[in-house]
């Protein structure tokens, strides 16, 4: 697996690097501003980019932008982009553009190297990572309304949170000590509850529940 | 009457509009004395006209030539009175009206009544004088200097007394009965020694408005050329014309005559419009001002106007001793550099009580009388003071008030500092700690007791991370500086603990950075106090522009009674609006929740 890295501070550059090597991945180069991730990401080809969102020269959302701009170039390049903050407008953005093959991570999250690794292979594949914590965002907002969250059991809305992170259902089953068989009912429980339309694509599935949990 | 307009236009409509303020609100006794004696001028002028029409042998073989003369009077009537209505100080409009007397007498040669040519002959040159006269006085009316004061005496010495040998001593002069002695050799001489005088007093005066029209500015020369062109060769052509006009151009005498009239009847038309054209506005009396004064609502530049027009200059500034700074100011508040006189301006300060308080510069070629300057100067003394006093105040006001929004600016400055050291600092160094922690625990050589322990400190640094990112949101938002008002806006609401509904409507085009922080502060306190403080079960945001404001409205169901004077949260807020110019309002009763409603300049 061939990685490109954007990050501007050296000492996380170097430390994304070591975790990604050990990891198995290759970081064929390491970009320090924006600009210079475009001309590596052209040039490599790799399968994945892995780019902070601030970063020079206006350390504001070049990263994000030129994430976006690698995707419309190359749709077979996943990428992954990780900030300080997380923001439910970069997480539209960042999903609306794409058919999977996309993750949008705090930067702490690199520090629990197996999930972290985990997430970076789902993507590969196709699939999507959303930081739990914009997930915990919005499925905060959508119980503040009437909606039939709110009516969901709260293993269900365990479930529902880590479909919207872009879980796999193996994935669940190992996080939530579930047989798969269990998770596939909770989830197609969860589908009848906000008539949503049944689909194994893991990253339809990350789209749907997100833009029921944006629009209610 | 027609105003034909100075060379500033805008000026020229606000001395207008000054100008009917006045005439409707404080037209003075002595304004109207003067109507009246203009007035009655015009009608003792239309009757020596009608009668010395009557005394011309106009059914004459000269008749058409004669007939001039009145036609010519007429002329420097009209415009004498003209310009001496515009400008009641200038004495001008006089001496145009004594130049047209004297075409008058002059005419009176051509009767056939011995006293009256005995008249006419002593005034047949006589205009020619005045003309002189009014080419040195232009435009103030005044003589300045030595060397115009000699060559215009000289030049009615010339025109009154020289003139005298061609009726007193020539028998075949235009009346024989007043020659005293018949003497044309000495005629001769004499006429010859008034060429000669004449030729002196129209080289000095050629050279006089040679100098004054290199030292007018452009604008006052394009007035004068042409007028001191006209009149130079209206006093040349007269006397001398007859050698050009008669053995050269072959011209009959009594073409030549007609000539020479109408170049004289064109004299009073050019000096009067000279002075309307020249930006030279009717000047109003002191009295008036005065008066003006009184009533006056008071705003500094009107206070300018009315000087000006006191005075008769447009061109006049106003400006304002500070004499905490020493400098003086302009009618917005900037320094201006007030030049000892010279350069055709002239300077004139202002005293209340011994103080400097002001100074009026003016345009010393427009200006008759230095004195008047300083009379009116002294008029609006107290006014000048009272204005320098406000702008004193406002000075300090802006001084404060640019403070006030140096600390708003150095305070987010900070903020965003703060928070981009923290992200470059803090935060990063908790992710490669929290990385140090888990690659410890997940290295094979660790035991397993301490690979738990190693684990939960990385889960530690993990919500020590968190908390910092509550920090670091609050001092200053990702969303703010990365994307501006409407993403942080957004991104605030996001994170509300009840359901808040958004409406956001400000296009595309952002505030100044320091608004949008402001905003952003506002409604992030208005929401923290509708969480905390009211209890609130629903809150409505708004956001929108209208007319150069940003507007932003918060409202909610909560207990109400907050008091912005409590706390320091919603008070903070309501400062930084005061700051920026903005408007703050907040209804909080209870029972009815608490609504609070942000302006802030926009454009």
């Amino acid at each position: 697996m061939r990685v490109v890295i954007g990050e501007d501070e050296s000492l996380l550059r170097r430390g994304l690097q070591l975790v990604l090597e050990d990891g198995g991945f290759e970081v064929v180069a390491a970009a320090q501003d924006a600009v210079e991730l475009e001309k590596d990401v052209d040039e490599h080809l790799p399968d994945l980019v892995i780019t902070d969102i601030r970063m020079p020269p206006g350390h504001s959302d070049e990263g994000l932008l030129a994430a976006l701009r690698i995707r419309a170039r190359h749709p077979h390049i996943a990428v992954v982009v990780l900030s300080q903050h997380m923001q439910r407008r970069y997480a539209d953005e960042l999903l609306a553009e794409s058919n999977g093959k996309v993750g949008y991570l705090l930067k702490q999250r690199i520090a629990d190297v197996d999930t972290f690794l985990a997430d970076l292979r789902e993507v590969i594949q196709g699939g999507t990572a959303l930081d739990p914590d914009i997930v915990a965002l919005m499925l905060a907002r959508a119980k503040l309304s009437d909606g039939p969250v709110r009516k969901l059991t709260p293993r269900q809305q365990e479930v529902l949170a880590l479909m919207a992170e872009g879980r796999s259902n193996a994935r669940i089953a190992a996080e939530l000590f579930l047989s798969e068989k269990a998770v596939v009912q909770h989830t197609s429980r969860i589908y009848d509850a906000l008539g949503l339309a049944l689909d194994g694509d893991s990253h339809r599935r990350v789209q749907a529940v997100m833009r029921y949990l944006t629009h209610g | 009457m027609t105003f034909t307009a100075p060379p500033v236009s805008s000026q020229a409509r606000s001395d207008d509009r000054l100008e009917s303020m006045t005439t409707v609100a404080m037209r003075s006794n002595l304004a109207r004395s003067l109507h009246r004696s203009l007035l009655v001028v015009l009608c003792a002028g239309l009757a020596f006209a009608g009668i010395v029409c009557a005394l011309l042998p106009l059914g004459g073989p000269s008749g058409r030539v004669v007939i001039l003369f009145p036609l010519v009077f007429l002329a420097y009537l009209c415009a004498g009175l003209h310009a001496w209505y515009r400008r009641p100080g200038n004495r001008l409009g006089g001496l145009i009206l004594l130049g047209g007397f004297s075409v008058l007498l002059g005419s009176l040669i051509n009767t056939e009544i011995p006293v009256l040519i005995a008249v006419g002959s002593v005034g047949a040159t006589l205009v020619l004088a005045v003309t002189v006269h009014m080419l040195h006085a232009f435009p103030s009316g005044h003589l300045s200097g030595r060397l115009s004061k000699y060559t215009v005496a000289l030049a009615y010495v010339n025109s009154l007394l020289l003139q005298a040998p061609v009726y007193l001593l020539d028998l075949e002069g235009p009346l024989p009965a007043m020659a005293i002695a018949d003497n044309p050799g000495m005629v001769a001489g004499i006429a010859a020694l008034q060429k000669m005088v004449g030729t002196a007093v129209m080289s000095a005066t050629a050279f006089v408005l040679i100098r004054r029209l290199v030292r007018a500015d452009a604008a006052h020369r394009r007035v004068l050329m042409p007028l001191f062109a006209y009149g130079a060769f209206a006093v040349v052509l007269v006397p001398f014309g007859a050698i050009v006009l008669g053995p050269v151009l072959n011209f009959s005498g009594e073409a030549r005559a007609a000539i020479q009239l109408v170049a004289l009847g064109g004299i009073p038309v050019a000096f009067s419009q000279g002075i309307l054209r020249g930006g030279f506005a009717k000047t109003a009396e002191l009295e008036e001002l005065g008066s003006w004064l009184g009533g006056w609502g008071g705003t500094r530049s009107s206070l300018r106007l009315a000087l000006a027009r006191t005075v008769g200059d447009p061109t006049l500034e106003l400006s304002f001793w500070v004499p905490k700074l020493g400098i003086f100011i302009d009618d917005d508040g900037n320094p201006v550099a007030v030049l000892p006189a010279g350069n055709n301006r002239g300077v004139v300060e202002i005293d209340l009580d011994g103080l400097l308080v002001g100074a009026i510069t003016f345009d010393s070629t427009a200006v008759e009388d230095i004195e008047r300057v300083r009379s009116a100067g002294q008029v609006v003394a107290i006014a000048v003071d009272r204005e320098r006093l406000t702008a004193d105040l406002r000075e300090s006001h802006t001084a404060l008030q640019r403070s006030r929004e140096r600390l708003v600016d150095a305070a987010d400055r900070e903020r965003k500092r703060i928070a981009r050291d923290l992200h470059d600092g803090l935060q990063m160094q908790l992710v490669l700690l929290a990385l140090e922690a888990q690659q410890m625990a997940n290295a094979s050589k660790t035991v397993s007791d301490t690979a738990e322990r190693a684990t939960g400190l990385r889960r530690g640094i993990d919500a020590a991370a968190a908390d910092l990112r509550q920090l670091v949101h609050a001092v200053m938002p990702a969303a703010l500086i990365e994307r501006g008002l409407v993403a942080a806006a957004e991104d605030l609401v996001d994170r509300m603990p009840v359901p808040t509904e958004l409406e956001i409507n400000i296009g595309d085009f952002g505030c100044p950075p320091a608004v949008e922080s402001t905003a952003y502060f506002v409604l992030a306190e208005s929401l923290t106090n509708a969480v905390k403080h009211a209890h609130a079960g629903a809150v409505r945001v708004e956001l929108h522009r209208s007319d150069g404001w940003l507007v932003i409205q918060v409202q909610d169901d909560g207990i109400g009674g907050a008091d912005p004077q409590q706390g320091t949260g919603l008070r903070g807020a309501s400062d930084r609006v005061d700051v920026l110019g903005g408007h703050f309002c907040l209804r909080s009763e209870p029972g009815t929740g608490t609504q609070i409603s942000v302006k802030l300049p926009c454009a």
